[in-house]
């Protein structure tokens, strides 16, 4: 993989701040070999400033920003949406935080409602995306079954095992864009769409993702 | 036309020519309801989906004009996905120049719009009866008819069936009605695969709709019989093409284009219908199939069920009718009404001041007396018409099917069946079926003939089939549960749980072994469930004399027919004859008196009979409680009815049919075989 080897140093200086953490040397962030030859070139781009203490500069902290949203929201979309396990999506999503464009970032960012967390709790930086729903910090695509009881949802997309099963789903009206509510979870998946109630095996309410509805 | 009803089966029976007025809509709706209001027939009529899988129909007036009205399972599309479906989609498509009446619910208007739109684009004409709309007012989810009928271009009547709203407004606006321009839009790609094929089917004007190359298009397998069989590939390779166009699966994409047009009428018709209320109805709904609430909920129906079935059936009712009104009355009546018309020196010992039909009678008669005594017997003999068939058809069986049907229809109505559904799906896994079996195995339990043909709402065949060898084996119909109740009400607890074990756990076991043996899998678990309605009164009485008819026609001429068989091999002296042949069996396997082989006999021809001869041996105490149970479990286990013997053949295939049968009787015999040895080992111990 190849990427701009500062990028790794940028990214441990912004977990260190939002830990709380002083940095005082290059060598005691956790980085692999090439990267440490890079923080020369980040001070010639004037993106840290090493004192005392190491600082990210107004730009430095910029890119780090980028990085780390683009690499929680990538957390987010392998390990929840996409159920990959936790290790392969935490290597994906160090292998994404390099490479995706501003533009998808932010369409990644709308697709999963704008999350204000990474599944390990930490905060996302928001995106110029999310600014513009400032109410809607909540949101996040769940699983149908993940709701809470009683809780209404929009379905976002469905990726069940076989055709047949969106058929007859959207036979009850049940598509991208229809408001449901989780009536049941056990002991069988129970949603209202409409005012239709209709029960659903397990692995189906599994495979319907929906952002929740205030 | 004709190549359409000559490939058809089904509506073929249907008279052909007279003008037909089609019933079509989602299921519970209210078309059967619908369907009596118009004809002023009956038609069985339940709170789930499903009550309706075959077709019906009855001649009658409509505004003036004669129209054959005809019933059709529910469907929430023209692309079936199961048996029931394609009844309905068969019946619309082998039916041009029908008057079409889709039926809604008008609580649930974007589910029906959606089989509205693809009406439309069968470009068959219809009227939409948005029907149940007092149910719609009180749920908050009301429709303008007027502003939906402007929006969709063709009669649009609000009703309500159940309250015999608006029904002669509908009457006017059914006959001859006009077609809808409704239509959606589809990607360039589909839009393109339609004229294509719609030129290769440029010879039969009434395949070539619109509707039919989406249906095509969705790759519907069902509709292949309907297609000109060499243009078949050709289709294939225009669906492929259109496939590779669209990022999504077909048949996805058309629904959505389509439900993407039904919003768009719906925002012209300003009707917005939310998610449903928080309501008592909902609430209570939401109880009944609560994880943790559900199952007492479930054992308190059960409870009430035995004690309205049980204890006030089989037990209070059936004593009456049968010691006082039969053996008190109406027996003795006709026995001294026999012996005056047919005169030979006899006599019936009075037991307790009432006589029976024992009698001791001379060794020798003459020819005439000879003849009189068989007369007298063929009708109040050991094995007469009136002293066993009527007296087990009508004093034992009739009360429990009556009290039984009034509870199911309670049930039925209520909606808590599908409920049910939901409840047991995980267990019905196991059993290589889902929840949605459930309703068919319920249903067994007032008629397995009837739940049979209820297999249909399932999608696989694999469900079909175990669904069909569990009713036959292990389900028993209302009247065998009604004289079982009254067997097992002497034995006490252990004995009885005996029995409930044994039965219900051959429908697991056999149900478990059937999912792996069995071949292909189970269909998915979707199933709509009903929203919860308080049952009225006049539709479960009319259901519950409906089903009593039924019972009476099916039943007692059967009854008669196998009385009369045991009193023939009686009088040939044959009966004693089978009795030793059948002993190693009944006498040597089960442990039981020779006797018991007539029950078995009968039971042939329905096993409810069988059961009732076995009470009947009961009471006269020829059976001890161990051998009790073993009968009433082999008979439970029993080949079903012949009736339901028929419908498996016909349902399942004459293989499949044949071979459930032959299990069916070697198990059962096994399975009392396997208890009498299990008891007599607990005896000697």
């Amino acid at each position: 993989m190849i990427h701009p080897p500062g990028d790794e140093i940028l990214e441990q200086l912004w977990y260190a701040k939002e830990e709380g953490r002083k940095v005082t040397a290059i060598a005691s962030l956790r980085l692999n070999g090439e990267s440490e030859h890079a923080a020369g070139d980040l001070i010639t781009q004037k993106l840290i400033h090493t004192g005392e203490t190491i600082e990210l500069l107004p730009e430095g902290e910029e890119r780090a920003r980028g990085i780390v949203r683009r690499h929680r929201l990538a957390e987010i979309l392998f390990a929840q949406v996409l159920e990959v396990d936790a290790h392969e999506a935490e290597r994906s999503a160090c292998e994404l935080e390099h490479m995706l464009s501003e533009r998808v970032v932010d369409r990644v960012c709308t697709f999963l409602g704008h999350p204000p967390n990474c599944p390990h709790g930490k905060p996302i930086p928001p995106g110029s995306c999310c600014r513009i729903y400032t109410r809607q910090v909540e949101p996040l695509i769940t699983r149908l079954v993940d709701l809470p009881l009683g809780a209404t949802g929009t379905v976002v997309f469905i990726a069940p095992r076989s055709v047949q099963r969106l058929n007859r789903l959207a036979a009850f009206g049940v598509v991208p864009g229809s408001e449901v509510r989780l009536i049941e979870r056990r002991p069988s998946v129970v949603l209202a769409c409409g005012q239709t109630s209709i029960a659903i095996e397990d692995e189906i309410g599994r495979e319907i993702y929906v952002r929740p509805v205030a | 036309m004709s190549q359409l009803a000559a490939s058809c089966h089904r509506p073929a029976t249907l008279p052909g020519a007279e003008p037909r007025l089609l019933l079509i809509g989602n299921p519970n709706v209210g078309k059967s309801l619908l369907f009596g209001c118009l004809t002023k027939r009956y038609v069985t009529v339940s709170n789930y989906p499903g009550t309706t899988v075959e077709i019906t129909s009855a001649r009658a007036t409509i505004a003036g004009e004669s129209r054959l009205v005809i019933d059709t399972p529910g469907t929430n599309g023209l692309v079936p996905q199961s048996d029931d479906e394609r009844v309905a989609r068969d019946i619309l498509l082998s039916s041009p120049g029908a008057d079409v009446m889709q039926v809604g619910d008008m609580s649930n208007i974007r589910r029906t719009l959606l089989l509205s739109l693809q009406i439309a684009e069968h470009e068959m004409p219809f009227t939409l009866c948005l029907n149940m709309s007092d149910e719609a007012k009180q749920r908050d989810a009301e429709v303008d008819p007027v502003a939906l009928a402007a929006a969709i271009g063709i009669p649009v009547v609000a009703t309500s069936a159940l309250r015999r709203w608006n029904l002669e407004r509908l009457k006017r606006e059914a006959i001859r009605p006009a077609r809808s321009r409704i239509s959606a839009e589809y990607p360039a790609a589909i839009e393109e695969a339609i004229a294509e094929i719609l030129e290769v089917l440029d010879g039969s004007p009434d395949l070539a709709t619109r509707g039919i190359a989406l249906s095509i298009l969705s790759g519907d397998e069902t509709l292949k019989r309907f297609l000109p069989e060499e243009s078949l590939d050709e289709f294939d390779a225009i669906r492929e093409r259109a496939q590779a166009r669209v990022t999504q699966p077909l048949s996805w994409t058309i629904v959505n284009a389509r439900l993407n047009a039904v919003d768009r009428i719906l925002g012209r018709a300003a009707v917005v219908q939310s998610l449903p209320r928080s309501s008592f109805r909902e609430w209570f709904g939401a109880l009944t199939m609560h994880p943790v609430w559900g199952w007492p909920f479930l054992l308190g129906v059960l409870y009430i069920a035995w004690l309205f079935v049980g204890k006030f059936g089989a037990g209070i009712v059936v004593n009456f009718v049968e010691n006082t009104i039969f053996q008190q009355h109406v027996n003795v009546w006709t026995i001294k009404l026999v012996d005056f018309v047919a005169r030979f020196p006899h006599q019936h010992p009075a037991v307790g001041g009432v006589i029976g039909a024992a009698y001791v009678g001379a060794a020798h008669l003459s020819t005439a007396q000879q003849f009189a005594r068989f007369f007298h017997d063929l009708l109040v003999g050991p094995y007469g018409v009136v002293t066993m068939a009527l007296t087990y058809a009508i004093a034992i069986v009739l009360p429990v099917v009556i009290t039984f049907f009034t509870f199911f229809g309670v049930l039925e109505d209520s909606g808590y069946l599908p409920r049910l559904a939901v409840m047991l799906n995980r267990l019905f896994r196991r059993m290589g079926l889902n929840g949605k079996a459930v309703l068919p195995m319920v249903l067994g339990l007032g008629c397995d003939t009837m739940a049979t043909l209820t297999t249909r709402i399932l999608e696989t065949k694999k469900e079909m089939v175990i669904v069909t060898l569990l009713l036959a084996l292990g389900v028993p119909c209302s009247a065998q549960l009604g004289v079982i109740m009254a067997m097992l009400g002497p034995l006490g607890i252990g004995l009885a749980s005996v029995w409930v074990g044994v039965t219900v756990g051959t429908i697991f076991l056999v149900g478990w072994l059937a999912a792996k043996l069995v071949p292909g899998k189970a269909g998915d678990f979707i199933l709509e469930i009903p929203p919860i309605r308080t049952p009225k009164l006049s539709n479960i009485l009319i259901k519950v004399l409906a089903r009593t008819e039924w019972y009476l026609k099916e039943a007692v001429p059967l009854f008669v027919v196998g009385t009369l068989l045991l009193y023939l091999l009686d009088f040939l002296h044959l009966l004693t004859k089978l009795q030793r042949l059948l002993a190693p069996i009944v006498v040597g396997g089960l442990g039981l008196p020779a006797q018991a082989s007539n029950a078995f006999l009968i039971g042939f021809l329905r096993r409810d009979y069988g059961a009732a001869g076995l009470y009947a041996m009961q009471k006269a105490g020829a059976l001890n409680p161990v051998q009790t149970v073993v009968a009433l479990t082999v008979i439970t286990l029993f080949i079903p009815c012949v009736a339901n013997f028929l419908v498996m053949l016909k349902e399942r295939g004459t293989k499949t049919g044949l071979a459930i049968a032959g299990f069916i009787f070697v198990y059962s015999f096994g399975i009392g075989w396997l208890m009498n040895f299990a008891f007599h080992l607990v005896h000697m111990a």
